[in-house]
């Protein structure tokens, strides 16, 4: 049998102290085999993104495991996280979050820029691979308020795919589009994804986004339904 | 040291185009206020001058990591370390002063330059008087300015490594 991609052990996440603890996670336990495609489904609040964010390092939980390929990122340092992002991850977010002051192609490339190993040319080539995946070469001069709200989550999508991470974690990526764009932007995802057999985790409070997922996973209150 | 970082941090600080102006024109002022008590009789002088120079640099690069707090965070979602998000912040500061450093020496050399072509008059020479800075004093001038960079630095590098990516997330 294989080892799961991501496996999440027996995880809590509680915020405040004292009276004020608010318990976002409880007793999650998760296991996400390589390629699959994984819908996490609920309300506003329920920890969906709170488990995204223990998944894949970005939070700490208070207790429990979350293994990325066999590494635990509960216990890795700051100074190493980074590295295991760049190996294994790559994000999309509701909000876009793409810097204001780089272009389409800088913001991709940005990615790449730490790694003193790569060419620029290597560098542009894999820049300009995401670009056309995304059907965005032609938009790639432009800054962020220059595109749309779709065209700037298909440049965020291309960024995350630019270290071609095997695992993509998506939250509400269509949150903040009409649902015409959002149905495009899903379908780029799903089709990525397929092509380049990656491991999705979509995390939604959309239940039609779940057609496009192997496995729904349901949550209510910070916990697995 | 990521060279590549290093540059692109150049062509960053440009696109908040406002900000870069103001603090290039804000530290060729200082400059020319350093280097004029520099090349003066009594160098002690320029120690009020060195202090406010100290003061607008830690302000800016302060002000460069306040302002930069979003795209930090970002870039440490997309995989950035701190030392990367630090090369930035460096790139931001190094490129203003050395902006303001190069403008105060071209503007010494264009009008050493007139005078030397129109000959002294009163006006040349009250600008002359006000601007120019001899060559030894400029560069110490530029060595002062640069040490007075460390402080700012080492405080926007402290702010920059404790924002964590989260913030990213938190604050859209």
């Amino acid at each position: 049998m294989t080892i799961p991609i991501i496996q999440v052990q027996d995880v809590n996440k509680e915020y405040g102290k004292g009276k004020k603890t608010v318990a976002a996670l409880k007793d999650i336990n998760i296991e996400i085999q390589k390629g699959e495609f994984i819908a996490v489904v609920g309300p506003s609040g329920c920890g969906k993104s709170t488990l995204l964010h223990v998944m894949s390092g970005l939070e700490a939980p208070t207790s429990g495991r979350a293994l990325l390929d066999g590494v635990d990122v509960t216990l890795i340092s700051e100074r190493d996280l980074p590295k295991v992002r760049a190996q294994k991850i790559g994000f999309v977010f509701q909000a876009f979050l793409l810097i204001e002051d780089l272009t389409a192609y800088e913001n991709i490339e940005a990615v790449l820029w730490p790694n003193n190993e790569l060419k620029k040319e290597k560098l542009e080539a894999m820049s300009f691979e995401v670009l056309r995946e995304v059907d965005m070469l032609e938009r790639k001069d432009h800054f962020p308020r220059q595109l749309s709200g779709g065209e700037q989550q298909r440049i965020a999508i291309a960024r995350a795919l630019v270290n071609k991470p095997p695992i993509l974690f998506c939250d509400e990526p269509t949150g903040n589009l009409d649902s015409k764009t959002g149905e495009t932007v899903m379908k780029s995802i799903a089709r990525i994804a397929k092509e380049r057999e990656m491991t999705v985790v979509l995390v939604t409070h959309n239940e039609e986004l779940t057609k496009y997922a192997k496995k729904v996973i349901h949550m209510k209150d910070g916990a697995i339904t | 040291m990521n060279k590549r970082i290093l540059f692109k941090s150049f062509r960053l600080a440009f696109r908040a185009k406002k900000r870069v102006f103001a603090f290039i024109i804000i530290y060729a002022v200082l400059y020319i206020l350093v280097g004029k008590t520099v090349e003066g009789p009594n160098i002690w002088e320029s120690i009020p001058y060195l202090f406010m120079a100290g003061i607008v640099a830690t302000v800016y690069a302060v002000l460069i990591s306040q302002f930069r707090r979003r795209d930090i965070a970002i870039l440490k979602c997309v995989s950035w370390a701190n030392s990367e998000i630090i090369l930035l912040l460096i790139g931001e500061v190094v490129i203003v002063a050395t902006s303001a450093f190069l403008l105060v020496f071209q503007a010494s050399v264009e009008i050493i330059g007139i005078v030397g072509y129109f000959g002294t008059n009163a006006v040349l020479d009250g600008i002359h008087d006000l601007i120019v800075i001899r060559s030894d004093a400029m560069f110490v001038t530029l060595f002062f300015i640069i040490v007075l960079q460390l402080p700012g630095l080492v405080l926007a590098q402290w702010r920059a490594t404790r924002i964590p990516p989260m913030r990213a997330l938190r604050e859209e």
